[in-house]
């Protein structure tokens, strides 16, 4: 019998060996801050990474032929040269983008920075199936056929590594291909990395930090590339502190160790708790801010759908909605608004809202008079949301608020991780619900493909309100070509388009998030740029004496 | 397992204990016997009226919410302005937090974090639970009897699937089960043929809960149905030509009654604790419906601001399980101090 | 005895297959539920989700991706749908949390339990044993997540007397490592004091009436060697049994709530984030790893049965 009570010991030796063993360390020289994320990013190599926690570190690890400046508001959302010598040549009615690239560039593995890498990324980003793969294979001709196997290589694309010139041929002339390719899914790789994903070590590339030291969902560090300063691109700082990432799924306790300084960045991605906003605001006014980003939270309505068919419906429920509770659901991080475009965006209507203040008060008695004369009192309406919180609770606020009016509204909340594919399958027809949509890029274009008629889908549809309007339809069309550096000269187009699907009451637009800047004492808070595609940049954060 | 001392003193020799008192009482039926020993245990009665004032006090949960607090469950309060001792209060602050209780009639326990009345809330919530838990228990015995004993009595191929079914939903930890199957059938539903169930319904919760405890009533009971089943007076009542069924709802149910009644409050508390748990977990009560798993696990995100969202519907639903618990316990002591049930967790 | 074992280990691999089967099952029934779409994104094409589907075989028949998932599994390459990440590594680093919440937390509720047992049984009916029963019943009436919340609160932000949750390496720092821990293991033990004392309470009543307890005091043992040696011993073996289940489910993965209210990244927690993100390779790796050990200690449960009660034969 002894021998099976040895078992047993031998069982608990198995289960305590685990405890013991299992340290992890690392090392790197100069200054090191700690950033907490409340979310892991979805993908550590640039290939594949699409989240805001994502593209933090990699748009100062991969740099590509252009990139944003390092500067916050609207000068960050200017795109520059990096791995590029000058703005693209746009010819063939701008069809054709030449590029040359600097000479005598080194990745951070030694390797040399050839022209025919960007090929191999773009190639790569596609077989690794990057979420926003859309914008390669969508613009660039020859993308699709790759994608589908039907060629091994992208025929739209040709790149010379004797002279570094690079030719793109796109299949129909888009503005915004110059943000396209400062994507850090197209930032340079070296043709040597593998056609597999590289999660847990992510690939060398070219810019002041590098990716390292990856411990899945606990932490990873984006360290000082020490070739980088010798070789730095103009308007590309090369950093001050190097930084480790670690994964803290509890915002409570992210938000306090910044709040008592054991940890230095708060995650732009990340809300503080409203338990400890007061705290926040009081014993860390000087190192919090709230920023405006570029998200807007509205309400689709499906214009196929009895009774959002109905304009008079429509108007009720963007009178009706009130954006001041909507905002206090996400502790006050909402600016009220009712156009889709953000104000951080040009061809953000300057225009008052059609249907009432949105700061103000709700009309509730002047909707429910229009739900009265639309003869839609008593409809049934079921409203889609997702579980993650607020947005749980906009939709309880939402249907509340339906409900006063004179609508029978019930609410589907589902899991978050099924939301989108749920509501984007055309078939389910979804009556309304939340969505939100945040910038890939400042470009009010990356707005619109969510109200083209054209984008309709039977699976993954964006454009959830089923809108096929024929005025924004051409007016889309018309604007595409439009290069992202000459956008100020339509701004006043964009405008009254703007201002067009707000009066024709399409979306029930309640605001735009505004994200935390947040940090410890030991960073230069002033110093330290806000740039308002990527959040807090890394490459601007310096410590305090 | 007895609260009440007098009880528990004598309550280890009850085999022959029954006799005796069987004797003393004039042959007085088994139930007759439990009901009297049961009516003699004050604590378990004071408990069950504790249980039961809670239960009363949720039905009348529209009554209060019409005529006290004069708002509903889902109405949401977010920008008003109210008056507490005198000073002019948000309902929610411009951060979000909410207010605690003020003893007035409305936000008598204070807001939630979304400007709902937590009183209102808590009696709401409480029916759910409590439908939940009574439709689970239902669910969990009936299917566990049936199959228990139509198991046992047969043996055979049927028995061993019986058996196998249970050891595979008894090797599942409970709330692994249970979140797996709430996400899953929440995001459709359940089509059962003739019953239709959303996936926002109660019932479904019910029905994951239900499901899950199975086993843990079931193998008892065919334990126990294995050993009947070689009686005599069942032999005697096979040789007399009566149908399987006769014998096992006429015969063998009677004889395992007295288990199955012993297991009524204690899967009936397991059940509105583990619905509290899927709830918290997100796999069970869906918004903006509440209960009470869900009201703490909402607040949960508003400790330290709101700590009243989460010791409301907390103490609430310990004193409706230990309501539970206790008198339970004097319902088994009554019927059979020697059994050992437990149930997992 | 090879026999026992034989049909033991049979047995065990064909839960495990059967839970295998039947957790696959559940996550095929999601409406929409093609896992390309979600993998894809909000933004991805047509051909894209045809790429991903194929690259993950979505496109094959449902057994045929079941097969491939368990041949992944038994040659450990198999790697969840959201980041890629290798799921048994995973596994192994959640591990140690789990299992210092467990070792911790089973020794304190087996003790504890024990104790309050035997001084129940042993003062039947007086003060303390009425004292001892009132708790244990509000310690199976208590939600742990509501308990752990609630001391998290108090304990942890409120006085300050221990950290609210998450975990420290023990390597790192032993001394944070017990202080984080202490909390989470209280929280945890509450249900199970009080079902173990009381059942260890009537377990002891039951058997101080019992023939050997009889034979024994008629030996002229004295009370005290009766009690302790036979009653006590006895009395054990129950509890020894339910503790090998308990301490089996907390390990793989059954203290989902403890770990989540206190925020410890251990296999619980793995498990709940698995199946709220539909992510079917984790979850079919953690449902079995939590019924392997289920089944695993309770053979081991039946052999130490065995081997302390003497009139169980294998």
């Amino acid at each position: 019998m002894t021998r099976y009570l040895r078992s047993i010991g031998a069982v608990l030796v198995a289960l305590v060996l685990p405890v013991v063993m299992g340290a992890c360390g690392s090392s790197s020289s100069g200054p090191t801050v700690t950033v907490v994320q409340g979310t892991a990013p979805d993908y550590l190599d640039p290939s594949q990474g699409y989240t805001t926690q994502a593209a933090n570190s990699s748009w100062v690890s991969y740099l590509g032929l252009y990139t944003y400046a390092h500067a916050s508001a609207t000068a960050g959302g200017q795109v520059i040269p990096a791995i590029a010598t000058a703005p693209p040549k746009v010819t063939g009615g701008g069809k054709t983008y030449t590029i040359t690239i600097r000479k005598g560039l080194k990745y951070s593995n030694g390797e040399a920075v050839k022209a025919s890498d960007f090929l191999f990324t773009i190639e790569r980003a596609i077989k690794l199936n990057w979420g926003g793969a859309a914008y390669f294979t969508g613009n660039i001709a020859g993308a699709t056929d790759y994608s589908k196997g039907k060629s091994n290589t992208i025929t739209g694309i040709s790149a010379n590594d004797a002279t570094g010139q690079i030719v793109i041929h796109l299949t129909a002339p888009y503005g915004a291909f110059e943000n396209v390719l400062a994507f850090p899914s197209a930032g340079l790789l070296p043709s040597t990395t593998p056609m597999t994903p590289q999660d847990t070590s992510p690939p060398s590339g070219f810019g002041p930090y590098e990716i390292k030291n990856v411990v899945p969902n606990q932490g990873y560090d984006v360290s000082l590339n020490p070739s980088y300063a010798s070789q730095a691109i103009p308007g590309v700082p090369a950093g001050h502190v190097n930084i480790h990432v670690k994964i803290e799924t509890n915002t409570t306790t992210e938000a306090e160790d910044v709040l008592n300084n054991s940890a230095d960045v708060f995650d732009w991605g990340d809300t503080v708790p409203p338990s400890l906003l007061p705290q926040v605001q009081s014993q860390a006014a000087s190192r919090y801010a709230s920023e405006p980003t570029a998200l807007v939270l509205y309400f689709f309505m499906n214009i196929k759908e009895k009774p959002f068919d109905n304009i008079l419906a429509r108007k009720a429920v963007i009178m009706a909605l009130d954006r001041n509770a909507l905002s206090r659901l996400d502790s006050g991080n909402i600016t009220p608004g009712c156009y889709f475009l953000p104000p951080t965006l040009v061809g953000h209507p300057s225009t008052p809202c059609p249907y009432g203040d949105p700061s103000k008060s709700p009309n509730i008695a002047a909707a429910k008079k229009l739900v009265a004369e639309a003869g839609l009192t008593g409809y049934p309406v079921t409203v889609w949301g997702e579980e993650r919180q607020p947005r749980k609770e906009y939709i309880d606020n939402y249907a509340a608020t339906l409900n006063e009016i004179g609508f029978k509204a019930t609410t589907k909340i589902i899991a978050s991780t099924q939301y989108f594919p749920t509501i984007g399958t055309l078939k389910s027809h979804p009556q309304t619900g939340f969505a939100d949509w945040q910038q890939d890029f400042p470009n009010p274009f990356d707005f619109y493909l969510l109200v083209d008629g054209s984008g309709i889908s039977q699976v993954n549809n964006e454009n959830f309100g089923e809108i096929n309007d024929p005025f924004i339809n051409s007016e889309i069309k018309a604007l595409t070509p439009v290069l992202s550096s000459q956008l100020s000269s339509v701004a006043s187009r964009w405008e009254k388009l703007d201002e067009y699907v707000a009066k024709k009451a399409y979306l029930g637009v309640f605001g735009y998030e505004k994200v935390p800047k947040f940090t410890s004492t030991r960073i230069n808070f002033s110093q330290a740029i806000f740039h308002p595609v990527y959040g807090l940049d890394y490459t601007s954060l310096t410590l305090t004496k | 397992m007895s609260t009440d001392p007098a009880l528990a003193a004598t309550g280890t020799e009850f085999s022959s204990d029954v006799a005796r008192e069987l004797q003393k009482e004039g042959g007085i039926g088994p139930y007759r016997l439990a009901a009297r020993r049961l009516a003699r245990n004050k604590v378990a009665l004071a408990f069950g009226a504790l249980f039961a004032l809670i239960v009363v006090m949720c039905l009348l949960a529209p009554v209060y919410a019409h005529d006290i607090a004069h708002t509903g469950p889902n109405d949401e309060h977010i920008t008003q302005v109210i008056k507490v001792a005198g000073k002019p209060t948000d309902v929610l602050s411009p951060v979000g937090i909410p207010i605690g209780p003020t003893w007035h009639g409305r936000f008598f326990l204070g807001a939630d974090g979304s400007g709902r009345d937590v009183a209102v809330r808590l009696l709401y919530g409480g029916r759910n639970s409590l439908e939940i838990g009574i439709e689970a228990t239902f669910i969990t015995i009936l299917l566990a009897s049936i199959l228990g004993i139509v198991g046992a009595y047969f043996r055979g191929p049927l028995d061993g699937l019986i058996s196998r079914a249970f050891d595979l939903i008894w090797a599942y930890p409970v709330y692994l089960l249970g979140i797996a199957l709430g996400v899953t059938l929440q995001l459709q539903g359940l089509d059962l043929g003739v019953f239709k169930i959303k996936g926002s319904s109660l019932v479904l919760t019910a029905l994951i809960i239900g499901f899950v405890f199975i086993p843990y009533v079931g193998k008892p009971i065919r334990g126990q149905v294995l050993v009947l089943r070689e009686r005599e007076f069942i032999d005697a009542a096979r040789q007399q030509g009566l149908g399987s069924l006769r014998i096992m709802f006429g015969e063998v149910l009677p004889n395992v009654a007295s288990t199955i009644i012993v297991f009524i409050p204690l899967i009936l508390a397991n059940s509105i604790l583990t619905e509290a748990g899927l709830s918290y977990l997100g796999a069970g009560v869906q918004d903006p419906n509440p209960s009470w798993g869900t009201m703490i696990s909402d607040g949960i995100r508003l400790i330290p601001a709101a700590i009243h969202l989460v010791l409301v519907p907390g103490l609430m639903l310990v004193l409706a399980v230990l309501g539970i618990n206790v008198f339970g316990d004097g319902v088994r002591d009554a019927l059979d101090p020697r059994a050992r049930i437990r149930i997992e967790h | 005895m090879g026999r026992f074992v034989v049909r033991r280990v049979a047995s065990t691999i064909g839960v495990l297959i059967a839970i295998s089967i039947f957790t696959f099952l559940i996550f095929q029934a999601i409406p929409n539920g093609d896992p390309a779409l979600r993998l894809a994104g909000r933004t991805a094409t047509q051909t894209q989700i045809e790429a991903i589907r194929h690259t993950w075989g979505f496109d094959k028949p449902i057994y045929i991706q079941y097969l491939r998932t368990m041949e992944k599994i038994f040659d450990g390459s198999v790697v969840s749908y959201n980041q890629g990440f290798n799921v048994e590594e995973e596994i192994r680093r959640d591990l140690p949390v789990t299992a210092s919440l467990a070792l911790g937390a089973g020794f304190i509720w087996l003790a504890l339990g024990i104790v309050f047992g035997a001084l129940s049984a042993w003062r039947a009916g007086r003060w303390l044993d009425r004292g001892l029963t009132v708790l244990s019943m509000i310690g199976v009436s208590m939600p742990v997540f509501f308990l752990g919340a609630v001391l998290a609160y108090y304990v942890g932000d409120k006085w300050g007397v221990l950290p609210p949750g998450d975990y420290v390496k023990l390597t790192e720092d032993p001394w944070g490592w017990l202080e984080h821990l202490v909390m989470p293991w209280f929280a945890l033990s509450v249900l199970f004091i009080g079902v173990y004392s009381r059942v260890l309470r009537s377990t002891i009543l039951d058997n101080i009436n019992d023939d050997y307890v009889r034979t024994a005091r008629a030996k002229g043992l004295s009370e005290r060697q009766v009690m302790i040696r036979h009653v006590l011993r006895n009395s054990l073996i129950p509890i020894i049994s339910l503790w090998g289940l308990d301490f089996a489910s907390v390990i793989g993965g059954g203290a989902i709530l403890t770990e989540s209210v206190f925020n410890l990244h251990g296999v619980g927690q793995y498990a709940a984030q698995s199946v709220q993100a539909l992510d079917i390779p984790s979850v079919l790796v953690i449902t079995m790893f939590g019924a392997f050990t289920v089944v695993l200690l309770s053979a081991i449960v039946d052999v130490v049965y065995a081997a302390l009660d003497p009139r169980i034969r294998l």
